[in-house]
């Protein structure tokens, strides 16, 4: 009755699994590719679709669960086989495991041991031998790093929701919901981090009637569970066009992704033959427009294919040529921002901190003071003597047999 | 004659394949040479009837198969190998019964022997009369058999020392197989690799910042940007194809270093534990020379795949101006003859502005426009082989029959006119895709997310 549970419990928990689960994966990624050029991003909607995958990839953080388990009961149970509490030494908790025909003499063994720097602890039954530092900490910090990435990605790629919004000056704050204040300003400067360069700020006020509130670039902030996330700068305008045939003058607002300088964005003046392509100009003294709030426009005035107009149009002023009149009387900052709901970054991110923490821990310990553990246990006539290393195994070894070597010679003196 | 210079490196491959078989499976000696013999008699006859029953492209559609899927189970192999080196109750048994089976062993011989046929036999040039290929390939085929006969003789006064194990005898069969493969563009694995892997960072780093929210480029630092603008680039692809083809054979390397040493501590004698881990050490060591002759065959493999011993058709492109009116027009005869199945390059300059693109006749008969540049790569522009262009930038091949359509690594076609006289263009067309694609490509191979 128990044999289903078992089985389950030994392939959830196997190391086997991560890397058939991965190659699995990975032939399926290898299998796209031959179909379509947005690989990665097939698979993950295939993922997303299809419980049975989706399964699959859960079986990665459920296996690290699983690990993380077995190897605390394994740790324990060989905690207490050498702190002399196990009644029996289980030989499969260490790396070598041999059985003496010699009497438990052990102050000889525990003075040799002790010159070899081993920190020793005997009674009469047992003596243990152990040096260096545990590397078992660092393992869980790993397998809850790889907890939290696959979970991560897991939760990311079933519950990630993206609502893209244009953030406007002076406008209603486009939270999700609706009531999230207004944008009382929108802030970009240079910034003295070394990895960012520029930093922007998103002043919101009256946010649900709870005062002010700000949104950086990064970490990004988080309004009511999603992270403000945003993408590009642009310019929110106004456009006034009067053409000959147009006479009665067409106004327009748009919101387009003019920045940096030079980066073109067209806007279609609905119903008409025309279209406007706008860019921002690059001031003489090089200071950057979206900082300074000082913007020059430059423009493209198409009807079809044809070019009909190019000029530019300084802050608040207007362009008239042939009976074509354009203006801009008001324009304002504008960032284009993801509202993304997605939990699974907080595991991702806490991933990472697991990660370097396991890396920063296992690196010293297994190069400085790797651990080395000795158990010999009397049993009646014989002694069990077990050895386990995880650095230095060689040298641990020789000291190992070595002991057995005194062992064997203080059965023949006491013969 | 080039046929015959090609394919010594072939069968000294196969000559090395057959006598690391051999010495692999020590047990089944006779089995495995026969089966190794018929494999390769079966892969050249078979290529023979296949190339002449379907379309040249069918049979290296499953040679290429064949050996990727090989490659790809070396890294299962090489996997299982670390994998059972480090961890005392890793279930293996009946895999490791499944290798030792007979069937296991002819099967593999045969296997072998099949795909290495393939190879030699798909090197001939396929425009030679009937009587001559019955010829070459019945002589490749005898060959074949009867350098299985040398490597038995060479096995058996090979120093028994040698030995392969049972993961590094699939590293080195595959590591000589892929070898024997990248002499032929078609065949070859590593390039794609590379391109492979160049196109999935760039995917991977992409969807990894956006699901980790990091901001875009413009509110980063140059030169932080500049590393990560570093992980789109040909280099990442080079480097990572590499690491991923040498990787599988490093990991067997590694399971063969990492495997315990047996345990002497029931032996009381100091100076018999010594000896006995000595030998044992001793023939670790012995064992890591299969891994390194895998090492270097993947090393010439990756050698001959990044300088392939083929010469491009690429001629000089030749400057064209736009009438008043704003169309470029290509005479069909005159200069250059666009209908004799090569590609002929243009270079068309607007405002300091240089546009490339390349006309050619498909092998349907069909004159067709392209952008020298894709939409993908970094616009390095194409080269000319045999029933191929090559993007020089990622590598990837193209049939000929293929080039004018969109998508993938394929040049960007351009809308133009076919006339009797010749193909008309529209310059503004030809200028404005040719600025949208090398603005789309320059951006993601670096300037931007």
């Amino acid at each position: 009755m128990n044999r289903l549970p078992r089985t389950l419990w030994a392939i959830i928990s196997s190391r086997a699994l991560p890397p058939v689960v991965l190659g699995f994966f990975l032939v399926l990624y290898i299998g796209i590719a031959f179909f379509t050029d947005e690989t990665l991003i097939t698979l993950m909607a295939l993922t997303r679709r299809i419980p049975l995958l989706a399964g699959l990839l859960a079986l990665l953080p459920l296996n690290s669960g699983c690990r993380m388990i077995v190897e605390s009961r394994r740790h324990l149970k060989r905690h207490r086989a050498l702190s002399g509490m196990a009644r029996s030494v289980n030989a499969d908790l260490f790396d070598e495991s041999v059985e003496l025909s010699a009497p438990a003499l052990f102050p000889q063994l525990e003075l040799r041991l002790s010159a070899e720097g081993y920190a020793t602890r005997s009674s009469g039954e047992f003596l243990v031998a152990l040096q260096g530092v545990s590397l078992f900490p660092a393992r869980l910090l790993y397998l809850a790093g790889i907890f939290c990435l696959f979970g991560g990605i897991l939760v990311s790629l079933m519950s990630r929701s993206v609502d893209r919004q244009a953030v406007i000056q002076g406008a209603p704050f486009p939270a999700p919901g609706g009531n999230g204040g207004i944008v009382e300003k929108i802030t970009f400067g240079i910034s003295n981090g070394s990895i960012l360069e520029r930093e922007l700020l998103i002043e919101v006020a009256n946010r649900e009637g709870k005062g002010g509130g700000a949104f950086g670039v990064y970490p990004p902030g988080r309004f009511r569970g999603t992270f403000v996330y945003p993408r590009y700068l642009g310019v929110a305008l106004i456009c006034r066009f009067i053409a000959p045939d147009l006479p009665g003058g067409y106004e327009k607002s748009a919101v387009l992704p003019l920045y940096p300088p030079g980066r073109e964005a067209s806007a279609e003046i609905s119903g008409t033959p025309y279209r406007l392509t706008l860019s921002l100009a690059t001031p003489e003294d090089g200071s950057d427009p979206y900082m300074t709030g000082k913007m020059h426009f430059l423009f493209k005035l198409l009807k079809g294919k044809e070019l009909l107009l190019a000029g530019s149009l300084p802050e608040g002023g207007e362009f008239s040529r042939d009976g074509y009149r354009l203006s801009i009387p008001d324009f304002r900052r504008m960032v284009m921002t993801d509202f993304v709901s997605d939990y699974g970054v907080l595991l991702i991110w806490w991933s990472a901190f697991l990660f370097t923490a396991a890396f920063f821990l296992w690196l010293p310990l297994r190069l400085l003071f790797p651990r080395r553990e000795m158990l010999f246990r009397s049993q009646g006539e014989s002694v069990r003597a077990c050895s386990r290393a995880e650095g230095a195994r060689r040298t641990h070894a020789g000291v190992f047999n070595e002991a057995l070597d005194l062992l064997e010679t203080t059965k023949h003196d006491a013969n | 004659m080039q046929f015959v210079f090609k394919l010594i490196p072939q069968l000294i491959a196969w000559t090395i394949m057959v006598l690391l078989l051999l010495r692999g499976i020590p047990g089944r000696r006779r089995g495995v040479s026969l089966w190794a013999a018929g494999g390769f008699t079966m892969g050249v006859v078979g290529y023979a009837l296949l190339a002449r029953l379907a379309s040249g492209t069918v049979p290296l559609g499953i040679i290429r198969c064949a050996v990727g899927g090989s490659f790809f189970l070396l890294w299962v192999v090489a996997v299982a190998a670390v994998y059972r080196s480090t961890v005392r109750d890793f279930p293996l048994v009946r895999v490791e019964r499944f290798v030792e089976s007979p069937f296991c062993a002819w099967g593999g011989g045969a296997i072998v022997g099949m795909v290495a046929g393939g190879i030699s036999a798909s090197l001939f040039p396929g425009s030679e009369s009937g009587t001559v290929r019955f010829l070459v390939f019945s002589t490749l085929a005898l060959a074949g058999v009867l350098l299985v006969v040398v490597a038995r003789k060479v096995e058996w006064r090979l120093a028994p020392s040698i030995g392969v194990t049972p993961s590094s005898l699939p590293a080195v069969l595959v590591a000589l197989l892929l070898f024997s493969s990248s002499s032929s563009l078609v065949l070859d694995l590593f390039s794609p690799l590379s391109m492979k892997v160049m196109k999935g960072t760039h995917d991977f780093v992409h969807q990894f910042m956006e699901s980790i929210l990091i901001p875009d480029h413009i509110f980063i630092r140059p030169a932080i940007w500049g590393y990560i603008g570093f992980l789109f680039g040909k280099e990442v692809g080079f480097w990572g194809g590499m690491v991923i083809w040498f990787f599988p054979v490093i990991l067997i390397s590694l399971a063969i270093y990492l495997e315990p040493l047996p345990s002497v501590a029931q032996i009381r004698q100091g100076a018999q534990r010594r000896r006995l881990l000595a030998a044992a050490i001793s023939k670790k060591r012995r064992t890591l020379v299969i891994p390194a002759i895998a090492l270097a065959a993947l090393a010439g493999a990756a050698y001959r795949s990044s300088f392939p011993n083929v010469e491009y058709w690429d001629p000089k492109p030749l400057s064209v101006t736009a009438t008043p009116a704003g169309e470029l027009f290509i005479p069909r005869k005159g200069e250059v003859d666009l209908e004799d199945g090569r590609l002929h390059k243009y270079l068309y300059k607007q405002g300091g502005k240089e546009v490339r693109f390349f006309v050619l006749m498909t092998p349907a008969g069909k004159l067709t426009v392209v952008l020298d540049a894709c939409a993908i790569c970094k616009p390095d522009g194409y080269g000319q082989t045999e029933g191929m262009v090559l993007c020089y930038y990622c590598k990837t091949l193209i049939p000929l029959d293929t080039v004018g359509k969109p998508g993938g690594c394929n040049p960007v076609p351009v809308s133009f006119l076919e006339r009797e006289d010749g193909v008309r263009l529209d310059a503004l067309t030809l200028v404005n895709s040719w600025n949208r694609t090398v603005q789309t490509t320059t951006k993601s191979s670096g300037e931007g997310k």
